[in-house]
């Protein structure tokens, strides 16, 4: 009997960046390497576990700014490219490693391999992997659940009401537009929960959603069941709070699994290591040194000496590390379900781009997981949210605490410093474009269009790995520049339509330029709306 | 972005980005000097106010975005954009909550009534305030405190005294008369109390329950979610046994 109930869900999110104005522009490298490395390794998997008929169900969070930009035709033609020059850059490393360092020469046919795997995949399902997405939910094996329009970290807009609607009336839609169903669940982008959001998201029919582990205990109510149960906010919204003890078993930056010194270390790449007229082609044309994505060592230990990594250890030790943590959530989980008389749940919430990307060995650590819960002897079943309300379980009610999963556990991440200046501008343009919005309502034709534009560059500027990424500073310019660019941008039609004109050039290469939430309708911002 | 632990990189990774940062002698310095002069580097950035890369960086798996450092390169400037302004022209104010006990104010001052101001006090130092007001939700009684703030100042951290008020900010300007003036004022934010504040002795004194609410929110290691108000809650409830 399977009594241990285990729901994971996973975010895949990455910020809209599209510049065809450029040859290569390396930020649109996170979706190349998100792509390469974890979303299509993930459809393999989910696709072998459904063949094989593996009871389980995962919740998949994808971001509208992601959906958009995985459906982008430009897009997908660049991220071939992507795929055309590693696997080029693939073949003169099967040659240099078999002649020159042979211990390397396993996992540099390993990367070719992979390279090539994923063109046939990416070329079989016509350049666009959302619909093989939608065909596994309907398989069921996931369930596909939306956020935030641009991932934006609510917390923050609470005195703009009218900008999270925004935010969550347009991620719903993008849903819709991209599986076609409304979503039930939604992402709080960051786990970024304030007293009050249950009211934006159960207008639009949601039904839940998680949140941190520490808004259960700082809740202002008591909650009898800590994190191991989800509870009904007041107005009939269930929030899932994430189990940080689980989750830290594999996200813990100093004793999670990823940790292991037998895994393959992802700093250590041949982008920085070998000479420049040897890598040259394969980074950027100015000569700066980047991630490859081939890396030959183990973790090994700190140091410039690494030892060269084992495929097999690295398989055999995903296998080991998955068997530890079914019997850590068993064994824990058997001890909670004696003190609180129920069935616990844990919720554990991962970043996609964790499995693959970072850890490189994630994605086969995960399908040991599931494959393992399948066995009798094991008490734990991996379901969703909605799947753990549809026997409609006996919740407590509770009022979720402020919280979020950043450093500190509150909003320091996102308000610091380093970003606090940002809020000053973007509150800015939302008081402005609502007031277009009251002022110019229903607009047809050029203005609509110039509108819409504006209600896109706010919605791009919120996007909350503009401020993260400024607070974890470490020199690159790109984010504060984005954000910039999307104010000014909106600035260009507050400050047209004030004169009652519409900047025509402007409008039409700025159309070009961001091609997102084609449908979006500006008239969300306005006030009389809500 | 990654945020890289020195100790991991290899020597030739260490030699790029100490060119990167400026070295003249990047070429020649050997692996301990490469990573004890960055190491220097970046605390003398940290203590600009910049968050702390030797703590974040020892988090391997922070799970962010490749920070290519592109230099120079942006896209494409769209006809008719102009740079943004440093402050707009109206007089408000506003409050964020960053954590219960802390909430960031930012305001602006619109040039005429900056005019007025200085206008007023010919030469000398305007006398601006911050007026926090903290009201409480239950009883309904207020308690305010003042904070001096300077013409030039546009933003300010304050500390809210009590978790469990609901807050707001006003901007003044106080006259030579000693008459105030409210020139702008905030949109509340509220702070909740955990329930857990002031029944410490429900879990204390039951195992079963504190291993309930707090198994989830510790390592196996026992270290407590990094969260400031659990810490405290922990440290209590444990007579100080959690390690935080």
């Amino acid at each position: 009997m399977k009594t241990n109930n285990v729901a994971i869900i996973l975010n895949a999110h990455l910020p809209y960046v599209r510049h065809l104005e450029y040859p290569r522009f390396l930020e649109e490298d996170w979706l190349y390497e998100a792509i390469s490395e974890t979303y299509l390794p993930l459809l393999r998997m989910l696709k072998r576990l459904s063949a094989d008929r593996i009871p389980f169900k995962l919740t998949l969070s994808m971001s509208p700014t992601l959906c958009c930009m995985l459906s982008d035709e430009p897009l997908q033609q660049r991220f071939v490219n992507y795929l055309q020059m590693h696997r080029e850059l693939g073949e003169k490393e099967v040659r240099r490693t078999e002649t020159e360092q042979p211990q390397y020469a396993e996992m540099a046919r390993w990367y070719l391999s992979r390279y090539e795997q994923n063109l046939e995949d990416f070329e079989a399902c016509g350049h666009n992997i959302l619909p093989a997405f939608r065909k596994l939910e309907e398989e069921g094996v996931v369930e596909l659940i939306t956020t935030c329009a641009t991932h934006a970290y609510l917390p923050l807009y609470q005195e703009y009401p009218e900008a999270i609607n925004a935010q969550i009336e347009l991620g719903i839609q993008s849903h819709l537009s991209s599986f076609g169903h409304i979503s039930r669940g939604f992402w709080l982008p960051e786990c970024g929960y304030f007293p009050g959001i249950e009211q934006f998201l159960k207008s639009k029919g949601i039904t839940w959603f998680q949140t941190a582990s520490q808004s259960m205990l700082l809740s202002p109510d008591k909650v009898e069941n800590g994190t191991f149960r989800p509870v009904r906010c007041p107005d009939g919204l269930v929030a899932f709070p994430r189990d940080y003890e689980t989750t830290s078993l594999v996200w813990s930056n100093t004793s999670g699994y990823p940790c292991d010194h037998r895994y393959r270390e992802f700093y250590r790449d041949i982008g920085y290591d070998l000479p420049m007229d040897y890598i040259g082609p394969y980074v950027e044309e100015d000569g700066n040194r980047i991630f490859t994505g081939f890396k030959y060592c183990a973790i090994t230990g700190n140091g410039n000496e690494k030892r060269p990594y084992s495929l097999a250890d690295g398989r055999r030790l995903a296998k080991e590390h998955a068997a530890n943590f079914l019997y850590n959530v068993a064994s824990k989980s058997n001890r909670i379900a004696k003190t609180i008389g129920k069935d616990p749940l844990s919720t554990l919430c991962f970043d996609c781009e964790l499995f693959g990307h970072w850890w490189f060995e994630g994605l086969d650590w995960l399908e040991e997981v599931i494959r393992q819960s399948a066995c009798e002897e094991c008490t734990v079943k991996f379901i969703t949210p909605t799947q753990f309300l549809e026997d409609d379980p006996e919740l407590e009610t509770a009022r979720p605490a402020f919280s979020s999963w950043g450093q500190g556990g509150f909003s320091s991440t996102w308000l610091d410093g380093s970003n606090a200046w940002i809020y000053r501008h973007i509150h800015q343009s939302i008081e402005r474009m609502e007031e277009l919005a009251l002022r110019f309502p229903d607009q047809m034709s050029l203005k609509r269009r110039f509108l819409n534009q504006a209600a896109r560059e706010i919605l791009l500027a919120m996007d909350s790995d503009w401020p993260f990424i400024m607070y974890h500073k470490s020199g690159g310019q790109y984010a504060q520049k984005r954000l910039e660019e999307h104010l000014q941008n909106f600035n260009v039609v507050y400050s047209n339509m004030c004169k009652n004109a519409v900047n025509t050039e402007w409008l039409v290469k700025a159309e070009k330029k961001d091609v997102i939430f084609k449908d979006i309708d500006y008239n969300i911002f306005s006030p009389k709306r809500q | 972005m990654v945020l890289i632990n020195l100790d991991l990189l290899s020597d030739a990774e260490l030699r790029y980005i100490a060119r990167q940062e400026g070295f003249s002698d990047w070429e020649t310095l050997d692996r301990e000097d490469l990573t004890e002069q960055l190491q220097e580097k970046y605390e003398e950035e940290d203590e600009g106010g910049q968050p702390s890369r030797d703590t974040i960086s020892q988090k391997r798996f922070l799970t962010s975005l490749t920070d290519f450092g592109t230099p120079g390169k942006k896209s494409v400037q769209l006809p008719g954009v102009e740079e943004l302004p440093k402050t707009y022209n109206e007089t408000s104010i506003h409050l964020l909550l960053r954590d219960p006990q802390w909430a960031y104010a930012y305001w602006s001052i619109s040039p005429a009534t900056r005019g007025e101001i200085t206008g007023c006090v010919q030469g000398a130092d305007p006398e601006l305030l911050l007026c926090v007001v903290m009201r409480d939700p239950e009883s309904g009684e207020t308690s305010s405190f003042d904070i001096r703030v300077g013409i030039e100042d546009e933003q300010w951290n304050i500390n809210l005294p009590r978790i469990g008020g609901v807050y707001s900010v006003s901007l003044l300007w106080r006259k030579s008369d000693g008459g105030n003036i409210t020139l702008a004022k905030s949109k509340p934010i509220e702070t909740f109390p955990s329930y857990w504040d002031d029944h410490y002795d429900e879990i204390s004194m039951d195992k079963n329950k504190f291993n309930v609410m707090f198994s989830s929110v510790i390592s196996n290691e026992g270290e407590v979610a990094d969260n400031a108000m659990l810490r405290s809650v922990a440290r209590i409830i444990s007579k100080g046994a959690l390690e935080t």
